[in-house]
Parts: structure tokens; C-alpha cells; sequence
């Protein structure tokens, strides 16, 4: 499907005035029809028409109603101008693809007519011959992810000399090909698989954005299972619940973005009290799923007064200062919430470099005397519905509620100087705090950099992130932090897409978690029993959906590994790619795809999860080896799979060749999985 | 040469790779090369980060006095009551006790093998509080922040524009950097053991990683390992060739460890089951084959998590502390089975001290610490550096008892690497700060 999107009548310079237009009725699906008509008699009509309904025109006759055809006088025949209308041969006109215009022409008193066909605006046409009634043209190749705008107009005279022109206006979507769904897909799942990239085939990028923000969130929270003949549920039961969302869930952009957001908003509960509570992390988790196409400035306030949070970062229970028994108040968010989630350590241009001084130093963004403003901020909350300050309900879904006798009395100092007064309550206060943060210069730069890392590329260029930084700061409407357009920006930009000039280093090396997960998902991973109870995650792994060793994630944006550093690039990926992380993934992808693959069994134990190979059995043993890497390349490499890399797997086959076809796809696949052009994200 | 490395080499020969693809323990076999700065004897240096920031000011208290009372003051509900009397060879007002959670180290600091260096932190030169206040001299870059000073910590030096640690930077020196077995982690990558052309092999704390796809059918695994090779030395993407490099490197060093692990003797010395515990009785088994090994200098990173008490502190910390001191003891007596404690040592980096006031029921993100040395070559039975007077409003709070260290890491890290085989005129090349101060302030070693 198209994007575009509405009629756009426009004028051309000639013209005295817009025609009213013979397709305003013309329905808003149809993008591409807005014919616009303008007629002149050019001095070639006999000049005594004193009839003329503008004869204070002196520029020629304009019915405004737009019945052309009728606007002549009411007395004497006279030749009037040609009606004309453009059609299009297609319903949706997609890049580089031909098209003809066909100019419809009605006029009583001529049969014969000139035309001549120009174009006015848009990516520049090889016209060919513009005097024939109609119009071939091939419109360019994508060089950008948003529709192209053209603007063609044709001019008809009749034998007499009247002319009209009319113009249409022309919006030609991409059509992505296999491989630049599946680099989409890739960038905008948790790991595409063949239906999904398929299914994304010949869709614009724009259109495959909206059409999946559109979907209705699939929120975690309703996935929690306990284990059977228990009343409550455990850690792993919630990370079930966040594979079967991961591998099933329709909107798939939203489980990345959420995903993105949970190693920037980190809570963990690994070795820590949040074991106990699967079902307040699950919500935690659904609220980053809420607010991933919502504004930043809420998803703040959400992750600010979420009681998991609260516990992660200890502002849940904090009091105000007890001077006598000295006594402050604890200093854990406000310092997080700062250098984590909004603004960073250091002042930042807006293209997400450092500011320097005139010392060419950094600039810290804040000191001790803000953060204990900010502590003083987040004084007096706890759990919601507690019936006092120290019996707390212990509910850790609900956004926390404020006892205001706890909450600090005390003036408070923000960023930039802004002070709120004392006495000012909890929620106030809050408020107060949250805007002056959201409101930080840095927060577009810092938080958009970052985006941009988890889903595009680790090394992306300054003029990209400032890109993504105005659209943060400013959506186009006049609002901040409007997230839905930051997300739309970060996957539709040149950089993003590829267009334009291509960066060596574009891409990023895939989480090794959502290496696991992209099989899991294109061989339809699952037990007999339906559960994904995936122990260890960190030994198989080196990561887990909300299980960071600390708030700082995993690994760290700015993460230099010694292979990059001549070269200044970062990999923030690679910071856990140590020795034995690498090998217990690939010894979880040779399980996974060799020892697991269900083909290979006769009988299956219910409780054991299974990949299930048989469509690539299917095309290997029917159409050959060829096809099948044709398949890979698409679906794994995003279409980057080398001619090295082809060979290789084909060596690698030759050794297998006399083996079932379910064991030759096992193989291929951990081959794949291990491939160093598969390991990254293009 | 043992077999499995024979074949190892004879298989990525046959495999036709190019020399970029061979790892550093490919090149070293295949050119036989030989540290330039060879060691007669084998040391080892065993780090032991606390991840979060230790409140160390709490392992060692005042027992009497003014001091006691200024600590009463300040600590109020998380003052240490019932510490354990300490006599070290230095004195200080109001004694010295040993928080009760470290009790199971007492008898090493009674046999003189435990020493505490007190009172230091990142410093990059004396700092008073007025020249703090004032700004008049160079201070940390984020202090107080959790991943800056604990890169501080590790690098040995302030944030460069490129940055190694001084573990790394310590091999590299004694040229071991590229000797296959000097530089392991057991808690994967870390800034301290990362250098310009070093970084840390990281074994799993399980020790063994076998290789399953790697393992079984010989002809099937030569198969399938040079395909891997031809697929690793053909990365173009730099990201991809930096992942390629890493695979391979830790395929190859893996396979290698494996085989010598394999021969490693039983130790009678039992393990607790904490992570830390775990993690030194990886490093002890490492230790038990660093003749095979050949490397005659190592470094060791191991790990603990938990140490931001910023809540429920009077129950965490004592906790934390406690496994701590008796994962310590027992690689200590695994040493003493290896008969290594005077080659090994063990020491502590953390974050950050905390604050010493509360913020109800935890502390903050603080400065200046404590830290413990362990090994039969320390100077120990001693507390070293100061013992600081936790004192709020002191003339070295900064504000919510911060305190300016007394001393600067980097003098804390100079001895351990001049025991380690650095020579004093290279101590300041490996820590630029280092001039500021007395190097040779903290005498931690007996000899």
C-alpha cells in the first residue's frame, strides 16, 4: 500500500487562478489524481468577449465554480478552451517502475489538439516525446525512504488556438525489494522471519512503520503463566512471557523499541529483591511497550513513578532529611535519572558531540548541588494504596503515590538554575523536576544517540543523530519529545536506509540475544507444552531482557573495543563478546540448531524446545542448495552474504552432502549463525 | 608443544589463512618468539573488584575516643558495633576494629599476610578541601559517578583519548602483553586488563568451555573449524572483522586453555558457592597450571556485585562483606596448597567509598576507601596510608562525609606493581599522576 496521502491541489505559475478541479471529489485513497485546469483563450479568441464573467480578468476566464466546459457566455457561440483531465495507468505508481499519463481531452468544437506534456517539480524524468496525447515515463530508482513528489502538466490546444493546461500531482512510493525489507525487518524486529519479510516486500518503508505502529501493543503482563500447581509466579515465568511475546507478537517494531528502551530505563532483577516480583517487572516492561510510540516526557513520568524503579534505584520509602540523626536523602535516582535517562554527564551540541569550553573542556551538565536538589525531588513516594508511609501495600505494578509529610519541604535546586521554592508538595515538585529535565537541551541529542545505537548503527554520523534531534525537539507539529516521530525519523533517514553515500562502518553487531531470537523466530522455536523457560540466560547469552548486571546496561554506548580503536569506532555490542560469552552463544546456536532442530528426532520430549527446520528441508531437498542460500541471504545478511561467504557454506555442505537434509540444514544454519557478515546488523 | 596445539597450528596452516587472521597465541607458536623480558620466578596479581562502590570506611571502625565518637555521629544507625580489635603495627587514635562480617581474615592479618591501605582514592594531586571548594587544583573527572570512577580505577589515570588499563599497561611494560595466559579475566571484559595490544582472556568461572560444535568426529571438526577459518579472515565490515577476530581468537584460546585445564590437579581446598567463590576457584585451578601455561607473570580479575548499598545497607553490606572475606580465605588456602602464597597476591578496587552520613537506611556515592592486600609477600598485619577520621564537616568532607582520599590510588597501585617486576624509574610512565605524590608512600610488601 501507499502512504500518500491526500490531494494537494496545486497552482501553476501561469495560472490567474486554481481551478476548482475536476477530482476534488476523487476520494482520498486515490493519491495520485489531482488534476488541476487551468484555460487560456491567448489572444487567439475573438476579442469581443465582453461576455466574460471576469472581464475585470484581464488574464483570461476563470469559472470558479469549475465548470469549465460552461464558461462561456450565454449569447454567442464562441470556441472555448479544451476540458482536459490526466489520467494515470496505475492505481499507486512505486519508484522506478514506467507509467503513462493520459490526458482525457472534451471540447464540442474541436477533434483535433496539440499537446504538451512538461514537468514541474521532483526528482528530475526522462521525459521522451511530450506531444502525444499521452505520456511514458520511467520514474527513478529509491534514492530516499520517502515518497517522491512530482508534479507533471500537460497543455492542450485546439485547432483555434485555446489551450488549457492541467496538471497532476504524483506521489511514488518505494516498493522495497526482499532485501531491503529484510534490512528493515532486521533493524525493526526482534529478527524477521520469512513471512514477515515477505509480507513487507513491496511495501514502502513508510507504509511498513505506520502500519505497525498502528498495531495494538501486545503487553507482556497477560502472557505471565505461573508453572502448573503453583499460586505464584517466579523469575522465569516472566521471562516466558517476554519470549512469547518476542517470538509472536504481530507488532514487532513496538517489542524492539521496547526492548531498546529497557537497556536504557534498566531496571534488572537479577541478584536482587526484583526476583520476588515477576509481575511488577512485567509491568514495568508493558509501560516501555506504552510508551514507545508515546511522548518521552510521559514515558519519564511512567518509568519515574514505577515502584520497580522505585526499588531498582531506591526512591521508592525515601524521606526526607533527619538533620538530627543526620540523615539525607538518598541520592540513587536523582544522579541515575540524570546521566542515564535524560541529559548525560556532559553538555552536548545538538548533533550529540561534546560542547567545549573556551579551556576545550567539557562541560559537566550538573553538580552535587543538583543532585541534591533532585534527591530532595524524590522524597515521599512509595508504594500506591499503602495505608500509611510505613505500611506500604507493596504493589509493584501501580505508579508509586506520595505521603507529603515525608516528602522534603526543603527549596530544591534544578538544572539551569531553576530553583523550586519550599514547600512545594510531592507531586508538584515532581512535575516541576520532570519538566526541567525533559526540557534539558541535551535530552534530544542524548537520548536520540542512543536510540539510534541500539536499533541502526553504533557509529552513527553527528548529522544523523542532529537529524533525529530536531524531530525530538520539534516533531514538525511544535511538540518535544514525541516519540512516534523520533522512531519514524531514526528508521527512515538516508543513514539509516542506506541512500546516499554509505558509511564503511554502517550497522552494528547484533545482540547476541537477538542473534538467539531471530532463529528461535524463523524456525518457530516451542515445546510441545507451549513454555519458554530459558535458564541461564547470561551464560548462553552474555545478556537477558531485564536482567544488566547494573544500570548501565550490558555494555556502554561508547564502547571501544581494542580491534577498533585506530580507527575510532565504537561497538558497544562487543563489550560483552568476551572469550566465554562467545563460546557458551555458540555452543547455545549449535544446540539450538543442530542437536535441537526437530527433524532430526523421531520422538520429541514435550517439555523440550524444538526448532523446526522443515521449510528449508523442503526447498533444500526440492530445489537444491542454490535456492537455499538464496533464501539465506535475504533472510539472515540483509542481502550482504559475500561470495566468500556463499563458498564457504558450500564447502561447508560438501562435507555433509551424504547426510539427511534436516542435518545439512542444522549445519548450514550454525554456520550461518557464527558468520561474521551474519553477526552484523547492516 | 602438547598434541591438540600441534594439530591446532598444522590445521589453520592447512586452512591457508592469511597471518592477519592468526590469533596472538598462533603467531607466538608459530614464531616461537620469546618474551624479551624473561622472569625466573612466577607472580601473580589477583584484582578483587567490588562492583558499586564498597562502603570500606565501614571495614575498619574507632574503637574509643573522639574518633569513635565522631564515627557515632556521623554513621549513626550503620555504625559497626562489636568490631573486632585489631592491632596493626601502626598506631592510630581510637584504634582499629575489624567490622565482625571480616572476622574469617583476622588470622591472615594476625599471620601479617592481610594489610588494609586506608584511605585512598582517585586523586590527581594532593587536594585540600579548600583548594576543592576553591577549584584551585586538577580534580577526578565525575567523581561520584559509578562507571567513570570505576574506569578511573581501573585505567590508573584520568580518561585519555585512548584508554588502557594499568593492568594491561603493567604487562605490556614488562613486555608479557602478548604472552597467551598473562592476562585472564574470569568476569569477561574490564578496562583494567585491556590495553593497546592486550586484552584479557576470559574463562568462564565453570573453567572449561568445551567446544561442542568442535568436539567428537576428527574429520568432521577439521571440516567444520576451516570453514570457520576461511569465514573469519574474509570480513570486510570492520565491525564484523572485529567480531571475526574475536571468535577466532576465542576458539583458539579456549581450545588451548581446555587441554591445559584438563591436566589441572584436584584441590583439596573447598569452594563456597557464591560467585566469587566460584570465580578464585577458577583462578586457582589457572594458577595450578601456570608452569604448562609458561606465563611467569599473570593478572586475574574476579568480581562481586551488590556493593551500591544505597538501601537496606544494615543487612546487605554485612552480607557482601562476609562472602567476601570467605571467598578470600579459601583462595588463600588454595594457594597455600599450590605452595604460591608468596607469588600471589590478592588486592581490592571499588568504585568509590560511600558517604558517611545515611540516607535513612543506606549510604551514597562517596570518595575515599579502604582496600585490602592479601599474600605472603604483603607487608601485612598493618593498616597502611590513614586511617581517616570519620568525621562530617572534618577537614576532609566534601559535603555528606566525602572524603578527600589521604592518599591516591595510583600510590597504592605503585607498589603492587613494583613488586610485580616494574622498576621504580618505570613507575611513573605507567602512572602519570604518580609525581604528585610520594610513590613509595605505601610500603606493602615485606621486602
Amino acid at each position: 500500500m501507499n502512504v500518500h496521502l491526500g490531494l494537494v491541489a496545486f497552482c501553476l505559475t501561469t495560472l490567474v487562478a486554481c481551478g476548482g478541479g475536476s477530482s476534488d471529489s476523487g476520494g482520498a485513497t486515490d493519491n495520485n489524481s489531482s488534476n488541476t485546469t487551468a484555460n487560456a483563450n491567448n489572444g487567439q479568441q475573438p476579442s469581443g468577449g465582453t461576455d466574460s464573467p471576469s472581464d475585470d480578468n484581464s488574464g483570461g476566464a476563470v469559472d470558479p465554480s469549475g465548470d469549465l466546459g460552461e464558461g462561456g457566455g450565454d449569447s454567442e457561440p464562441q470556441n472555448a478552451p479544451p476540458e482536459v483531465e490526466v489520467s494515470i495507468d496505475q492505481p499507486e505508481v512505486v519508484k522506478g517502475a514506467p507509467l503513462t499519463l493520459s490526458a482525457h481531452v472534451a471540447d464540442p468544437q474541436d477533434t483535433s489538439f496539440s499537446y504538451l506534456w512538461k514537468q514541474l517539480t521532483g526528482p528530475p524524468v526522462e521525459l521522451g516525446d511530450v506531444t502525444g496525447p499521452t505520456l511514458t515515463v520511467t520514474l527513478p530508482e529509491t534514492y530516499q525512504a520517502q515518497a517522491d513528489n512530482y508534479q507533471f502538466s500537460v497543455t492542450v490546444t485546439d485547432a483555434q488556438g485555446a489551450e488549457t493546461t492541467t496538471g497532476i500531482e504524483i506521489y511514488a512510493s518505494n516498493a522495497m525489494s526482499d532485501i531491503q525489507a529484510a534490512m528493515l525487518l532486521h533493524q525493526g524486529t526482534m529478527g524477521p522471519t520469512l513471512e514477515e519479510v515477505n509480507a513487507a516486500t513491496g511495501m514502502s518503508e513508510e507504509q511498513w512503520l505506520a502500519d505497525q505502529m498502528a498495531l495494538p501493543a501486545t503487553y507482556h503482563s497477560p502472557l505471565l503463566e505461573n508453572y502448573p500447581e503453583r499460586d505464584a509466579p517466579y523469575q522465569i515465568n516472566r521471562i516466558d512471557a517476554w519470549w512469547k511475546a518476542t517470538l509472536h507478537a504481530d507488532d514487532q517494531l513496538r517489542q524492539r523499541v521496547a526492548f531498546a528502551l529497557s537497556e536504557i530505563f534498566v531496571v534488572s532483577d537479577a541478584n536482587n529483591a526484583l526476583k520476588g516480583e515477576p509481575e511488577g517487572m512485567l509491568a514495568y516492561y508493558d509501560l516501555l511497550l506504552e510508551h514507545a510510540f508515546g511522548n518521552y516526557r510521559s514515558l519519564l513520568e511512567a518509568v519515574t513513578l514505577s515502584p520497580v524503579m522505585g526499588t531498582y534505584l531506591s526512591h521508592l520509602g525515601n524521606e526526607k532529611a533527619d538533620p538530627e540523626r543526620n540523615i539525607r536523602p538518598d541520592e540513587n535516582y536523582a544522579r541515575e535519572v540524570m546521566q542515564l535517562f535524560t541529559i548525560g554527564l556532559e553538555v552536548l551540541n545538538q548533533d550529540g558531540t561534546v560542547k567545549l569550553d573556551e579551556g576545550n573542556q567539557p562541560i559537566a551538565t550538573y553538580s552535587q548541588q543538583e543532585i541534591t536538589g533532585f534527591a530532595r525531588v524524590f522524597t515521599g513516594w512509595t508504594f500506591a494504596f499503602s495505608a500509611r508511609w510505613n505500611r506500604p501495600s507493596r504493589n509493584f505494578s501501580l505508579p508509586m503515590q506520595a505521603f507529603p509529610e515525608y516528602h522534603s519541604a526543603l527549596e530544591k535546586t534544578l538544572l539551569n538554575g531553576v530553583v523550586i521554592p519550599a514547600g512545594v508538595g510531592p507531586e508538584e515538585s515532581m512535575q516541576m523536576a520532570l519538566d526541567n529535565l525533559f526540557n534539558h537541551p541535551n535530552v534530544g541529542p542524548f537520548i536520540s544517540k542512543q536510540l539510534i545505537q541500539r536499533l541502526i548503527t553504533s557509529n552513527p554520523s553527528a548529522q544523523y543523530v542532529e537529524r533525529v534531534a530536531e524531530v525530538f525537539n520539534d516533531n514538525g507539529n511544535g511538540v518535544r519529545g514525541d516519540l512516534s516521530a523520533v522512531v519514524r525519523a531514526i528508521y527512515l533517514d538516508d543513514e539509516a536506509r542506506r541512500y546516499g553515500s554509505v558509511l564503511t562502518y554502517q550497522g552494528k553487531i547484533k545482540e547476541p540475544l537477538l542473534k538467539g531470537v531471530q532463529m528461535w523466530r524463523t524456525l518457530n522455536a516451542h515445546s510441545e507444552e507451549g513454555n519458554y523457560f530459558t535458564w541461564n540466560l547470561d551464560d548462553r547469552y552474555g545478556q537477558g531482557p531485564m536482567l544488566s548486571p547494573s544500570v548501565f546496561n550490558f555494555f556502554r554506548p561508547d564502547h571501544q573495543p581494542a580491534e577498533l580503536s585506530a580507527q575510532g569506532l565504537f561497538a558497544p555490542e562487543l563489550q560483552i563478546a568476551n572469550d566465554a560469552a562467545m563460546i557458551g552463544t555458540l555452543n547455545q546456536q549449535y544446540s539450538d540448531l543442530i542437536w535441537r532442530m526437530a527433524e532430526r528426532h523421531t520422538t520429541l520430549n514435550p517439555s523440550a524446545i524444538y526448532l523446526y527446520g522443515h521449510s528449508d528441508i523442503t526447498l533444500l531437498e526440492s530445489n537444491g542448495l542454490s535456492a537455499l542460500l538464496n533464501r539465506y541471504n535475504v533472510l539472515y545478511f540483509a542481502g550482504n552474504m559475500s561470495e566468500s561467504t556463499r563458498n564457504a557454506l558450500i564447502e561447508l555442505d560438501e562435507y555433509f552432502s551424504n547426510k539427511s537434509a534436516a542435518d545439512r540444514v542444522g549445519q548450514l544454519l550454525f554456520m550461518v549463525s557464527l558468520s561474521p557478515e551474519f553477526n552484523v546488523q547492516y | 608443544m602438547n598434541k591438540s596445539r600441534r594439530d591446532f597450528l598444522s590445521l589453520c596452516l592447512k586452512g591457508g589463512m592469511s597471518a592477519a587472521a592468526l590469533t596472538s597465541l598462533q603467531l607466538q607458536a608459530l614464531s616461537g618468539s620469546i618474551q624479551a623480558r624473561s622472569f625466573s620466578n612466577y607472580k601473580a596479581l589477583v584484582c578483587v573488584y567490588l562492583y558499586g562502590g564498597n562502603d570500606s570506611m565501614n571495614m575498619l571502625v574507632p574503637l574509643s575516643g573522639e574518633p569513635r565518637a565522631w564515627y557515632e555521629a556521623s554513621r549513626q544507625n550503620l555504625a559497626v558495633q562489636g568490631a573486632t580489635v585489631l592491632n596493626p603495627t601502626s598506631e592510630f587514635e581510637g584504634g582499629v576494629g575489624l567490622h565482625p562480617a571480616l572476622n574469617a581474615l583476622q588470622p591472615h592479618f594476625e599471620q601479617q599476610s592481610l594489610a588494609f591501605v586506608g584511605g585512598v582514592g582517585t586523586l590527581i594531586t594532593p587536594t585540600s578541601l579548600t583548594q576543592y571548594k576553591a577549584k584551585s587544583v586538577p580534580l577526578p573527572q565525575h567523581l561520584f559517578s559509578h562507571n567513570d570512577q570505576q574506569a578511573t580505577w581501573m585505567h590508573g589515570q584520568e580518561k585519555q583519548t585512548l584508554n588502557t588499563g594499568w593492568g594491561a599497561r603493567l604487562l605490556e611494560r614488562l613486555d608479557q602483553g602478548t604472552v597467551f595466559g598473562s592476562n585472564i579475566t574470569i568476569d569477561g571484559a574490564n578496562p583494567w586488563q585491556t590495553g593497546t595490544n592486550t586484552s584479557a582472556f576470559a574463562l568462564s568461572k565453570s573453567g572449561i568451555s568445551k567446544i561442542n560444535a568442535l568436539s567428537g568426529y576428527e574429520p568432521r571438526v577439521e571440516h567444520v573449524r576451516r570453514v570457520m577459518q576461511t569465514l573469519f579472515s574474509e570480513a570486510a565490515h570492520p565491525l564484523a572483522a572485529a567480531y571475526a577476530s574475536r571468535l577466532n581468537g576465542s576458539i583458539d584460546h579456549t581450545l588451548h586453555m581446555n587441554s591445559l585445564l584438563e591436566q589441572a590437579p584436584t584441590l583439596t581446598t573447598e569452594f563456597g558457592e557464591s560467585s566469587l567463590s566460584a570465580q578464585l576457584a577458577a583462578v586457582a585451578k589457572t594458577i595450578s597450571i601456570q608452569s604448562q601455561l609458561g606465563a611467569k607473570r599473570q593478572i586475574f580479575f574476579v568480581s562481586m556485585g551488590g556493593f551500591d548499598t544505597h538501601d537496606n545497607q544494615e543487612s546487605t553490606h554485612p552480607a557482601l562483606l562476609e562472602g567476601l572475606a570467605q571467598s578470600m580465605v579459601e583462595f588463600q588456602s588454595a594457594m597455600a596448597e599450590l605452595n604460591l602464597t608468596e607469588q600471589v597476591t590478592t588486592f581490592t578496587m571499588s568504585d568509590f567509598g560511600r558517604t558517611l552520613t545515611s540516607n535513612g537506611d543506606g549510604t551514597d556515592h562517596g570518595w575515599a576507601g579502604n582496600q585490602l592486600v592479601l599474600g605472603g609477600a604483603v607487608n601485612g598485619g598493618d593498616v597502611h596510608g590513614a586511617m581517616m577520621a570519620q568525621r562530617l564537616d572534618g577537614s576532609e568532607d566534601v559535603g555528606g562525609g566525602r572524603l578527600i582520599p589521604a592518599f591516591s590510588n595510583e600510590q597504592y597501585f605503585a607498589p603492587l606493581a613494583r613488586w610485580f617486576g616494574l622498576a621504580d624509574s618505570e613507575l611513573t610512565e605507567l602512572f602519570p599522576n604518580l609525581s604528585h605524590f610520594d610513590a613509595q608512600a605505601l610500603s606493602l610488601f615485606k621486602s
